[in-house]
Order: structure tokens, then sequence, then C-alpha cells
């Protein structure tokens, strides 16, 4: 394991290797504060579900005197807002866990030099331990804009009480193709007491702008959303159309699915399918955090599948790649190394494995993988297992926009007000007025 | 008759007119005198410069801008032509307008409605029912809002369960975007008008006895005298809820971030959401101060209008 004091000796070695010209600072010259922003995590027996990072930063300031770490406790679901806002007014924290193409910060914002460039502290070796993927996702125009953390990706949940109930077999492996889903869905969809009214649907999930959920289901025949050099709205084609008409007929045609499919009830959605009291829908797709709640808050006897194929045969799914982002720091070259250093004191194979292992997320690093994380949970080993189906969204500096664009077309199609060519064609005019 | 200045001395034939100078006193001098208002003023003053003059004359300034986070630049008016232009901003317009118009009236009249059917009640009957009716308005808009989306749910909502009893098929009252902006509107006008009706039992009580007793001897009814005594006395307090309620109506935000987030498609949009979005998703603060900007002058001709239709004569 890496001491902290070879770390920071590390990001002052690799910073003087990397640039000649530039001064890149020495960590452990820097006295002061460092401000860090998270969410909370997984609880300790205390229900502190900031004991890790706070655990992390004792350890730091311990080995590093005169340096304080401020951590500021933000709701996930706040986020976002409240890095806006802190970035409107330049008051932003030093570290924040953040997506670069999620809502908080953006490609725009990197444009605007609101977020450090990390390639002064890893050379080729460091950055070779990363997926690729991960590492894609928060590099731009060459350059490294953040230490990726966590690979996230949405899988199909199926509980299987209800399977069980309805004399339904899960498929095998947990791979099937339209049909098949379609099938278990329609025998899933069953009146348990007799009164004439549906109690249990197949399937249910939700359209909101900035969740992914049903997107796989889109790409099953193919497509995506924006051609290859993002010049023009792709979502309109045959079988991106016949992939959305198929999934909101479910409700409109099929009746496997309740009235609130293709809604805006997120925590509703979830409900149907976990809580206990509830149970009223079997099977619904969910980024990997719902794997861990299902194991943990509402214990559910579940299974994992693949998204169903359709005319593409290939089984495809959304990721995401969660990290650590520096934000911008003047002219104080010992602070930024300092930052970079505490960055990736918390990123290291170790802390990797450890989140993987108590926070239900897929770990960045190559060797966190290798030391097999979930070797005693077989539904996230599963879903790990399909890493190699991910997908990743357009970045496009316009996407929350695009995003939204599409989005709100699903919406009428999934309430039948609209037919999915119609919405298509309705969205092109749109997000093309976004990418002139 | 020609009108003569305050304090000038009569005219004389073939002289010029004198006018007596006022002894000095400046605005200084004022300030002085008066120290102490000023003093007790002077907190709220600089929370007010601070926290609201400053805000609205830099989104003023912004709507101006192209904001970039180091150095905005200057764009003239092209915000306010993108404003004109867009066709989320015509869209959250018609929203928001629909929703004033019907809201405002409703909340003003029922709280008119209420408030009378409460001042002829006992004491203790009065404060109970002026307790319960504010209730709502210390009540966080958030927590409402969460419970009249349960109230709206599909599956176990009380709309729907109440619909099942005359054997209505249940409605997806927030799914849909024939029915998304109409639920809203249902809830704000059945959200009691607190405000309202305190404010409307404080006026009533200063209405004279002796205009009802003059009423009664030439023998009008009960209603005629709250018709023709009391609404028209209320016209002043009326004229106030409603500017406060339209203001209040345009700004229509928590509700729609809390119940559909604008949708189903475009449906539920409104200004403020779109403000919103556009400032802290977008990041176009310029845009977004612009479309403030014309939303501020869109309710200050409403306001005008209401103002002069219904500000109390002399």
């Amino acid at each position: 394991m890496l001491s902290i004091a070879s770390l920071g000796l590390a990001a002052s070695v690799l910073a003087a290797c990397s640039d000649d010209t530039k001064e890149v600072g020495t960590a452990d010259e820097f006295k002061g504060k460092i401000t860090v922003w998270d969410g909370p995590r997984w609880p300790d027996k205390d229900e502190n579900k900031f004991h890790w990072l706070e655990a992390k930063i004792k350890e730091y300031e311990d080995a590093h005197e005169g340096v304080e770490i401020e951590l500021v406790q933000v709701p996930w679901a706040e986020m976002g807002d409240k890095l806006g806002v802190a970035i409107a007014g330049k008051s932003w924290p030093d570290i924040a866990p953040v997506d670069i193409s999620g809502s908080a910060v953006s490609i725009d914002h990197i444009e605007q030099g609101v977020v450090e460039p990390l390639d002064d502290y890893f050379d080729k070796e460091a950055k070779a331990d990363f997926y690729e993927n991960a590492l894609d996702a928060y590099t731009y125009d060459g350059k490294m804009y953040g230490i990726p953390n966590s690979i996230t990706l949405h899988s199909m949940l199926l509980n299987l009480d209800l399977f069980a109930e309805a004399g339904v077999t899960p498929p095998e492996g947990g791979e099937w193709t339209y049909e098949e889903f379609l099938d278990a869905a329609k025998k899933l969809t069953f009146d348990r007491d007799g009164d004439g009214k549906i109690d249990v649907y197949g399937f249910s999930t939700y359209i909101m702008p900035g969740y992914y959920e049903a997107w796989p289901f889109f790409y099953k025949n193919g497509g995506s959303p924006l051609n290859e050099d993002m010049t023009e709205f792709t979502f309109d084609t045959p079988e991106v159309v016949q992939a959305i008409q198929d999934l909101a007929d479910l409700k409109l045609k099929e009746k496997v699915a309740p009235e609130t499919h293709g809604g805006n009830d997120v925590g509703g959605t979830f409900q149907a399918w976990a809580n206990e009291e509830q149970r009223t829908v079997a099977m619904q797709p969910w980024a990997t955090w719902a794997i861990g709640a299902a194991q943990g808050k509402y214990p559910t006897n579940f299974a994992v599948a693949n998204y169903p194929t359709g005319e593409s045969e290939k089984p495809t799914t959304i990721g995401g790649v969660g990290g650590w982002v520096m934000f911008h720091q003047g002219e104080d070259a010992n602070k930024k190394a300092a930052v970079a250093d505490f960055m990736k004191f918390i990123s290291t194979t170790e802390e990797q494995y450890h989140m993987a292992q108590n926070y239900g997320i897929f770990p960045a690093r190559v060797s966190a993988a290798e030391m097999d994380p979930f070797k005693d949970n077989p539904e996230m080993t599963r879903a790990m297992e399909m890493s190699d189906q991910v997908v990743m969204l357009p970045r496009h500096p316009e996407w929350r926009k695009i995003d939204e664009a599409i989005q709100t077309q699903l919406q009428l199609v999934f309430n039948g007000e609209k037919s999915a060519e119609d919405a298509m064609a309705d969205a092109k005019k749109a997000v093309d007025e976004l990418l002139k | 008759m020609t009108q003569q200045p305050i304090g000038a001395t009569p005219k004389k034939e073939g002289t010029a007119l004198k006018v007596r100078k006022k002894p000095r006193r400046t605005i200084f001098l004022q300030m002085r005198k008066n120290y102490s208002s000023y003093l007790f003023l002077m907190p709220k003053l600089l929370l007010f410069i601070l926290f609201v003059a400053i805000p609205v004359v830099w989104a003023f300034v912004l709507s101006f801008q192209e904001y970039k986070v180091f150095g905005s630049e200057f764009v003239g008016i092209d915000n306010y032509i993108k404003v004109f232009e867009s066709e989320a901003f015509r869209i959250a317009l018609k929203n928001t307008l629909l929703f004033t118009v019907v809201t405002v009236p409703f909340s003003v009249i029922s709280a008119l409605v209420i408030a009378s059917m409460i001042f002829v009640l006992g004491k203790l009957s009065q404060s109970f029912f002026r307790s319960a009716f504010y209730l709502p308005t210390v009540t966080s808009m958030v927590i409402i809002a969460m419970v009249w989306r349960w109230m709206y749910n599909y599956e176990f909502g009380l709309f729907n369960y109440v619909l099942g009893w005359f054997g209505i098929e249940p409605l997806n009252w927030l799914g849909q975007s024939s029915s998304a902006l109409w639920a809203l509107i249902i809830m704000q006008c059945l959200i009691p008008f607190g405000v309202g009706i305190i404010m409307y039992l404080a006026s009533m009580g200063s209405i004279s006895e002796s205009l009802y007793e003059a009423a009664r001897i030439d023998g009008a009814s009960t209603f005629k005298q709250w018709l023709y005594i009391t609404v028209p006395l209320l016209k002043p307090t009326t004229l106030y809820l409603v500017l406060l309620s339209t203001i209040g109506s345009f700004q229509v935000f928590t509700q729609i971030i809390m119940m559909t987030g604008g949708g189903p498609g475009s449906a539920t949009e409104t200004l403020v959401h779109l403000i919103y979005k556009t400032g802290f998703r977008d990041f176009e603060f310029g845009f977004a101060a612009a479309q403030s900007v014309v939303l501020f002058v869109i309710i200050l001709i409403f306001s005008i209008i209401q103002f002069r239709v219904l500000r109390h004569d002399e």
C-alpha cells in the first residue's frame, strides 16, 4: 500500500518531470486549508454516512502538519444545484465528486478554465491503471480533468418471488431477447386476489431528463441519439423509433405496465419494485445503487439480468463514471499540488476496493477490480459482467438541452399523446437547432 | 383664476412675481432631525440594498451579457431577442398566464367569502378558524406539494379513491398533458389564502356598524348588506390582495419542481421554473437574467392595470 508521504512525494516528482517551464508546486510545502464537498455514502454503526471521508481527512491532516481539510456535506440531490451556484459565484470548493459531462460541471466549464487539468500529477503509467472508458469520461481535448473513482451501469432487476408466484422462469444467465422479455412481462402481469384488477405488472420504468434507465431499450435495434461527429440527431431512425414505441406499448398496447410507466416519479417507481408493502412490479431497470438498496434497506429476493436484445442481437446498457474533480486554483502552485495529492490519496486501489465493497459501485481502477471486491456478492458480480455492454452518452457541450428535448418528447410517447415517430420528428427539430 | 405657487406673495400690477424662499431644509438636515428613525430603518435598509437592490440591478446588467466565469461579454439586446424568439418562453408564459388568471380570482374571492363567514362567528370560533386557515401559509410549500403529489397518485391517491366511489376510472392527474396543469391549478385554488382571510377579517372590523344599521332600517337583506357595503368598502384590501397573489402566481415554482418538473412534455412549464433551468441547469445566466427582466415587466404591467381598475376612488 502506498504511504501518504510517498503519494505526496510522487505528486511533486511527477509534477516536476512533466513540464520544465511551468511551476507545478510541491504538495509537502503547502500549509493552509483545502475544501472538499462530498455526498452521503455508506453508514457506519452511528448512521454517519460521511465517516469514510472524515477518517481519510484525519489521516491526511495527521501526516501533513499545517494542512486543514474542511469537509462540506452536501446531499447528492443538491450537489448539482449547489455547485452550479458556487461556480456562478466563483466560490467553488477545491475538490468535489462530479461527472464532467453531468449537470453540475460541463465541457463548457472546462473550456472556461473552471476545472483544473491533472496531467501534471499523473504520468502514463499512473493513468494505465484506470479502465479506458473511465479515463475517457474525464478526458477532454487530450487532458485529464478528474480522477475516475467509480463506474456505474444500468441493469434489469428481477423480483424472483414474483417470478415464482407467476410460474415464470428467469432468463438463463440473465440473457434474453425482447420477445422473451415481453412474454415474461405478460405472464408476470396478474390479478392476485381475483377482484378483476391487476395487482402485479410485469414491467415499469420512468422517463425524466437526466435519467437513463429506459434508454438501453431504445438501443436494442441499434442506433444512437447523435451521429458520430455529433452534427445530426439520429434517434429518429426507424429502428430506434420502433424500439421507443415497443417500450411505450408495454403500457399502451400490451397492458403489462402500470399507468405510471413512463412518468416522472423516480421514488414511487422504485418503491413499486422494492418496497415489501408494495412489490407491484416484477421487473425494473436501475443503476447499480439499486442493487445495494435491494440487498440492504429493501431486502428483496432478486436477480440481475441484461437488457433484452432486439434486431442488433447485442445487449446494451448505458454507463456512467464518477470521480473527483479539482476546481480552479489560482496562482498557488503548492496548494494545487496538495489538492492533487489529497485527491490521489482518496482514490488509491485500496480505497476504490473498499468503496466498491461498501458502496455498491464498480472500481474505476483495474487493480481494484482485480482484487475481486464482489466475490461474495453474486448480484454485483453479474452486473459487473455487463461492463463490456456499456455505451456512453454523447459528450456534447449542449447535451443537457439535447437530453431535455428528447426526454420531454419521450414523456409524450409514454402517456400516449404522440407516436414515437412524431415525437422523435419533433425532437429532431429542436436538437438539430442546438447542434447548429 | 390664476393659480399661485404656495408661499408666493400676491402679484402687484407691473411688478415681477417675488417668490418667498422657503427655509432651506436640506435632506441632510431632515435626516439629522429624524436620525433615530433612520437608525431604526438602517438594518433593514442595508439588508434590502444587499440582498434585493444590488441583485436586481446586477440581473439587469447581466441581461445584456453572455455570462462567463472569467469575464463576461457584452452582447447588447441579443438575450432579449432570444427570449422573444424562444418557443419554450412562449409556452411557459401561456401556462403561467392560465395559472394566474384562474387561481388569483379564485383565491381572492374564496378568501373574501371565508372571511365573511368567519367574521360573524363568536370570538373563540373566529380564533380557531383564523388559525386553521392561516396554517397552510406557515407550512412549507415543499411539504404541501409532497402531500398533494400523494393525493394525485394514480394507484393510491385520495382523488382517484374518491372518483372510484362514483365508478369513474382513475385519472393520471400529473402524467397527462391535458390534466397536469389543471391539477396544479386545483391544488393552488384549494390551498386557503391565509393572508387574504386575515387581512379581510381585519378590514371588516374597521367598517362602521352604523352603515349596516342604516341598511337594515332600509330593509336590506344580509346578502345585500354584504354586497353593497362590505364588498365595496373592502376594495383597497382587495386591490392589495389581487396584486399580492398575482405576483405570487407569476412566480409559481415550488409546486412545479416538486410535482411535475415542468412535464409531461412542457405541459406545466412556468416562467420561473424556466428561468431556474436556464440559469442553473444550462448556466446561461445572461439569458436567464433577460427572462427575469421580461417577467418583471409583465408583472409590472399587470400590477398597473390592476391598480388602475381596482384602485379606491377618493
